[in-house]
């Protein structure tokens, strides 16, 4: 991963709301906490945060209401302008950009899915659909064309020409996740696009979505509040708080060692068997004996293994190619959640 | 020249118009311009039949011609300012001032009165004169003040004024003349019409501000009370008149002027129209006849105009020469 | 949390209207026992400053050196060009392009398709209705007339009140300076538009279209600001993301998903140019009004009744039309759908339209009905309302309550007003002000009726006050109990509500007529006509106001056993109160503009001198008498709309 130079660079920033805050942020002491801002008359959305999210990667900021997430997440897509710091992407300075060339970069690379859809009320499925090749000038067939296209993708074909208040919850944000595919964007940002709909159309959305992903692989930045959730999709995982992100790592790293009291108390409750590989487990210095696992398998998976097998150490591989051994009885204390 | 006997009004149009091509002297002055010469047209039916009586005119005279709705007192700004070419009807009485006032500043002119005579005073319908026979006397008047009583009034009499704004001192002639009245104005000629529709039904005497020529006459038959005669400087010498102490201790003149007015560039723009304006003249029954067509007859103001024109060409006909 | 300052308020403002009550009675007193100095009773005359004079020579400054006639008048020319051509369509004026008049029953056939497309075979009914009932009865030339100048008007206004609307949502600064301007226009008697509207525009058509304009903006800039306000942030960011441009924003974005409260806006403006008919006649608007105020002007009820219900009607079909395409949400066509299927309305429409136009040029009845085919009851009307009025109980109720309520209540009433001194009633309408305010309302009301006084027209003014809060009163005697009684159903508020719309759009001096005949030219006769239009937004925002209580909570009141009073009393009421204070104000504001129309019965106020000033020799003092009129409505206009609006905010309403 760091091979290649991150799609989305942000280095120090800070997005305060209030009267002045730009001068405030100047005056600012270092290490002043959020509720002191507040009693200064500023709301920090975004405190200081330095993070990269890299090509084809998953970031998923997770966050509970009120923590900056979303706030995070408009200052990507600049729009929110921040207050400090800089945000590159692909290399270029966003804050920088002229309104033209900023209209340019989202009309050509990014994307977004909003929490309650933000589909325009008057127009039908195609025409929403078509609504960003529309702004940027495209005729009339091509977008009809690709927004057939994407339409197809998310499944709505025959809803082509319903209107957004014709169809339910699930099927307005497959509305929405096509007309952010329309233009083909290299940066999909996708703010708790599954939050407004019921348990059980949240699961299909998120299984849609994984398949979604793994035919596009685009760079995505997933804004949740549902722990579950993040584990279940993220790449890495960026838990926020009061504008600040407390820990910004993998699912298997944040469950096995939570930076921070705030983030072990959304571990406590989750299944870490299921969240853990053998991969994550895998200590690469240690060498077994016998048939091997694969690195990707989870705990969970290799429940009926880690209970039968007698060896102490158990081989990892990766495509076949050995990664190391993980320790039995450790992994046998996360299936029973001794750890 | 087409002329027969068919009553059917579009014939007898073209036939109006064929006459006053016929009429109009050849090599008239200058041409009139082709702009709409623009009448004013107010809220009472004479008024609206005469203005369209004269565009008629004007338009078998080849001028055209539009009516614009507009309040009566308002007109005189807009004549001042060329909106409105003419105004057909001022009343002494009614509009003096504010006709005085617009020709002080300028843009206004008088072209001269009809022959038509207006009397504006006190006045009752006929079934008043049962419950007071005395009448018209003003003293007889005075004699059964109690009969025109109203609850706000306690025992004296009402008079009902016209509205303040036509100045008819009311109140100053009840003082001067020791009359047992109390004198209420009215905001409008409908409220007036109102009070008296409202005492016919069942006979109630009532004394109210009236005026000739209008089409009350036809609707209610009813006289004018005859106050002491008018004498020049009733109005300014307290000496004239029965009270040698008090101001407008007589009744109105009764006869008033009925005037024309025009826009002061109308001479030059449509001298030929001005030239027939000047001549026009109506006469108290002619000006009652048009106000019947509508209000008893209920034409349309624009028909009215052709039927009276039908049954009027030798009146008219004399101004075209 | 925030109950703890609110009460305190409360009590300083109760403390600072008791203060301002207490000095108004000391001064009270010193009269009453002849102590008060001549000069703190009223403002001698030789003291009062000559604003008349001032402001006429501001209004010429302002026409002539600044230019603004030349503009007005240039503006105009092409205004008098689209009258025109509107004019030829619908009644054939001879102008350009020359085709008209379009047959009556091409448009009735036309209304009647979009009635049926907009909302199915009622609005169909009603729109063909209307607009047969007004050919049948004999109305069409003048009701085309009157339709020639609003079909401009109404889209003038449109226009120009999305602009400013826009504008003032974009820029706080216009929005400030906007606000203050709304609220003089809106409080502003008509009879001050007048004279300026006919300077500026020509008597005409034109006059009557700018000033049918004017009055139709001030909704139209609101509901679209509010409407753009409300639009939801991830629609926005949705098109910023989309990539939108600025223009591309508003145009695809903003301004559609703003679509119902514009749409509002739109229905608003229809109706507030119905409700100028009558009263742009009097400076050239021609047809339904001009015709009405001929009619009323020789005594011909009937026919005035006639044309009264034309434009009732007129305004309910389209104000149901307006609002049918409020509520109207799209609809998708099956695939496949045959062209013809999917514009049925429009072809079908299109279609009757060429038809009748044809129909038209062989039936002469198709194309015009003249007098004599018409089906007027003008005179059988008149019998009616007559013998109506001549009933015994009918006359013995408007005979005791003219001995009652005239010479023992108003009369009285009025007298006791009219012996207040000035200082005294400055106060009192201050402390008024503090107590519902506070500090800075009870400056602005003390400041406004200050000036009320430097004009010189304090007994007018506050005889025009008197009839104001007298109508109001009665109008709160009898409209509250209505209200809440129909508040207890949908049907009967329905029901009520529709007698509103009614009485508000039949034009007000239609009951002019009728309100002398049964009460004499007396100030109950401009009470009772000012309490038929009081009454309606006192009646509507009740019945608003207590139906939108939330459910639940009168769920919580019936699961705590109150009785139907109790709910009432203790629920309902506090709850809708801010929305029956917006009511309030409103049927005062609607006072004040009716108590000046009232002139036209005969009063002693300020419109009797404002009527006085009509003939345009004295602009200056029209003008000031226009300015009291305003300042005093704008007083209660500011005062109660601040109460009301933080109490919303209290009661996490608003």
């Amino acid at each position: 991963m760091a091979a290649n130079p991150p799609v989305i660079a942000a280095r120090n920033v800070w997005k305060i709301f209030g009267k002045a805050p730009e001068a405030y942020l100047r005056s600012l002491p270092a290490g002043r906490s959020f509720d002191e801002i507040r009693a200064d008359g500023y709301i920090a959305g975004v405190r200081d945060v330095s993070i990269t999210v890299g090509r084809g990667e998953m970031l998923v900021i997770m966050g509970l209401s009120g923590s900056g997430k979303s706030t995070l997440v408009r200052c990507f897509s600049r729009l929110h302008d921040i207050t400090g710091g800089t945000i590159e992407v692909d290399g270029t300075d966003i804050g920088s950009l002229s309104e033209r060339a900023l209209i340019d970069l989202r009309r050509s690379k990014m994307g977004m899915v909003f929490q309650s859809f933000g589909l325009l009320p008057h127009r039908t499925v195609l025409d929403n659909v078509a609504f960003p090749l529309e702004m940027r000038g495209q005729d009339r067939h091509a977008r009809r064309e690709r927004a057939l296209e994407v339409i197809r993708l998310v499944g709505l074909e025959g809803r082509e020409d319903y209107f957004p208040r014709e169809l339910s919850g699930g099927q307005q944000q497959r509305v929405g996740i096509a007309r952010s595919l329309a233009i083909e964007p290299d940066i999909w940002f996708l703010d708790e696009p599954f939050s407004a709909l019921d348990p059980l159309i949240r699961r299909e959305m998120q299984n849609e979505f994984l398949r979604l992903q793994k035919m596009l692989h685009k760079t995505i930045v997933f804004i949740t509040h549902d722990f579950d959730e993040a584990l279940r999709l993220a790449d890495r995982i960026a838990i926020m708080k009061d504008g600040a992100i407390e820990q910004c790592a993998t699912p298997d790293q944040i469950v096995l060692n939570p930076a921070t009291e705030y983030v072990r108390k959304f571990t406590e409750d989750i299944d870490k068997a299921r969240v853990v590989h053998a991969g994550t487990l895998a200590d690469p210095a240690l060498r077994a004996e016998g048939a091997a696992v694969d690195a990707d398998a989870s705990v969970h998976d290799l429940a009926r293994l880690l209970i039968q097998d007698q060896r102490s150490t158990i081989p990892v591989e990766r495509a076949g190619r050995p990664v190391g051994a993980i320790r039995r009885d450790e992994a046998l204390g996360i299936l029973v959640g001794a750890r | 020249m087409r002329i027969n006997g068919s009553y059917d009004m579009k014939t007898s149009t073209t036939a109006l118009f064929a006459a006053a091509i016929a009429l109009v002297p050849l090599g008239a002055a200058a041409q009139d311009s082709d702009d709409p010469i623009v009448i004013p047209i107010h809220n009472w039916s004479s008024q609206i039949v005469m203005s369209n009586v004269v565009g008629q005119i004007f338009e078998s005279m080849g001028n055209s011609v539009e009516y614009v709705t507009t309040d009566s007192q308002a007109v005189y700004e807009s004549v001042r300012l060329g909106d409105v070419t003419l105004e057909l009807e001022v009343w002494e009485g009614a509009f003096g001032a504010s006709f005085r006032a617009a020709m002080e500043k300028g843009g206004i002119v008088d072209v001269g009165d009809h022959d038509a005579v207006t009397r504006e005073d006190w006045w009752y319908p006929m079934w008043t004169k049962e419950a007071c026979p005395g009448l018209p006397s003003w003293e007889a008047l005075n004699d059964c003040a109690a009969l025109f009583a109203t609850a706000e009034t306690g025992d004296k009499g009402r008079y009902l004024d016209g509205p303040v704004d036509w100045l008819k001192h009311g109140q100053e002639r009840v003082e001067a003349l020791g009359m047992d009245f109390v004198v209420v104005n009215a905001g409008s000629a409908a409220a007036l019409w109102a009070e008296i529709g409202a005492a016919e039904a069942d006979k109630r005497p009532v004394v109210v501000f009236n005026w000739t020529p209008n089409f009350a006459e036809a609707v209610w038959p009813g006289e004018f009370v005859e106050f002491p005669e008018w004498v020049d400087g009733c109005d300014k010498d307290p000496a004239v008149g029965p009270n040698p102490d008090a101001l407008y201790d007589c009744g109105n003149p009764a006869k008033g002027y009925l005037k024309k007015a025009a826009w002061d560039g109308m001479a030059e723009k449509w001298p030929a129209a001005y030239a027939v304006l000047e001549k026009i003249s109506f006469t108290n029954p002619q000006i009652a006849e048009m106000a019947k067509l509508v209000d008893v007859d209920e034409m349309e103001p624009e028909e009215a105009a052709e039927v009276w024109l039908e049954e009027n060409q030798d009146v008219w006909s004399g101004w075209l020469n | 949390m925030a109950h703890l300052p609110a009460q305190t308020t409360q009590t300083a403002r109760r403390r600072g209207a008791l203060a301002l009550t207490g000095a108004a009675g000391a001064l009270m007193l010193l009269h009453y026992a002849g102590l008060l100095p001549a000069a703190l009773h009223r403002l001698p005359p030789e003291r009062v400053p000559d604003l008349a004079v001032w402001l006429d020579a501001l209004f010429n400054f302002v026409k002539d050196d600044l230019g603004l006639l030349a503009l007005t008048r240039w503006l105009t020319e092409p205004l008098q060009w689209m009258l025109d051509v509107t004019a030829n369509l619908l009644f054939g004026k001879r102008r350009w392009p020359g085709i008209g008049p379009i047959p009556w029953t091409a448009i009735a056939a036309a209304a009647t398709v979009l009635g049926y497309h907009l909302g199915g075979w009622k609005l169909a009914a009603l729109a063909g209705g209307t607009f047969a009932w007004t050919a049948l009865v004999g109305q069409w030339d003048i009701a085309m007339q009157t339709m020639s100048v609003l079909v401009i008007a109404a889209p003038a206004a449109f226009a120009i009140g999305l602009l400013l609307g826009i504008a003032a949502w974009k820029y706080a600064w216009i929005d400030r300076a906007l606000k203050p301007i709304l609220s003089v226009l809106q409080t502003l008697p008509f009879f001050t538009y007048l004279l300026p509207a006919v300077i500026f525009f020509k008597v005409g058509p034109t006059a009557g279209a700018v000033a049918t304009t004017i009055y139709a903006i001030p909704p139209m800039i609101l509901m679209t600001t509010l409407g753009l306000q409300k639009v939801s942030p991830e629609i926005v960011e949705a098109g910023q993301m989309s990539g939108c441009t600025r223009l591309q924003l508003l145009r695809h974005v903003y301004l559609p998903a703003a679509r119902t409260e514009i749409l509002v806006g739109i229905n608003q403006v229809i109706m507030l140019c119905l409700a100028m008919v009558v009263l742009t006649a009097f400076i050239g608007m021609p047809g339904l009004g001009a015709k009405l105020l001929a009619m009323m002007g020789s005594f011909k009820l009937g026919r005035s009744f006639e044309i009264g219900v034309t434009i009732v009607l007129l305004a309910v079909t389209l104000d149901r039309m307006s609002k049918a395409w409020v509520a109207r949400q799209p609809m998708h066509h099956e695939r496949g759908t045959p062209f013809w299927r999917r514009h049925f309305a429009l072809l079908a429409g299109l279609g009757l339209f060429v038809l009748f136009c044809i129909v038209a040029q062989f039936v002469d009845l198709a194309a015009e009905i003249g007098r004599r085919q018409s089906l007027s009851m003008g005179k059988e009307i008149d019998t009616a309302i007559k013998a109506f009025l001549n009933i015994g109980w009918v006359k013995a109720t408007t005979g005791f309550l003219r001995a009652f309520l005239n010479v023992q209540v108003l009369i009285p009433f009025r007298n006791c007003l009219l012996w207040i001194p000035t200082p005294a009633f400055i106060l009192l309408i201050a402390a008024f002000a503090w107590w519902l305010g506070g500090r800075r309302q009870a400056v602005i009301a003390g400041l406004f009726f200050a000036l009320v006084a430097l004009s010189g027209w304090w007994d007018r003014s506050v005889i025009t006050l008197y009839s104001v809060i007298s109508a109001v009163a009665l109008a709160m005697l009898i409209g509250l109990p209505v209200a809440v009684l129909a508040a207890r159903s949908a049907r009967w508020s329905n029901r009520v509500l529709l007698i509103c719309d009614t009485a508000q759009t039949f034009p007000s001096f239609v009951y002019l007529i009728p309100a002398i005949m049964l009460f004499g030219i007396t100030d109950i006769a401009v009470i009772f006509s000012i309490l038929i239009f009081a009454m309606v937004p006192l009646v509507r925002y009740t019945i608003e106001g207590l139906r939108t209580v939330p459910p639940e909570v009168m769920e919580a009141a019936d699961m705590s056993g109150a009785t139907r009073w109790q709910k009432l009393v203790k629920v309902q009421l506090p709850l809708a109160l801010p929305t029956m204070a917006v009511g309030f104000n409103q049927a005062i504001m609607f006072a004040f503009f009716m108590v000046i129309i009232a002139a036209f019965i005969g009063t002693q106020d300020l419109g009797q001198e404002l009527q006085r000033t009509l003939a345009g020799t004295d602009l200056g003092k029209n003008f000031v008498l226009g300015i009291c009129v305003s300042l005093m409505a704008l007083t209660f206009d500011l005062t109660i709309l601040n109460w009301a609006a933080a109490r919303k905010r209290q009661l996490g309403l608003g």
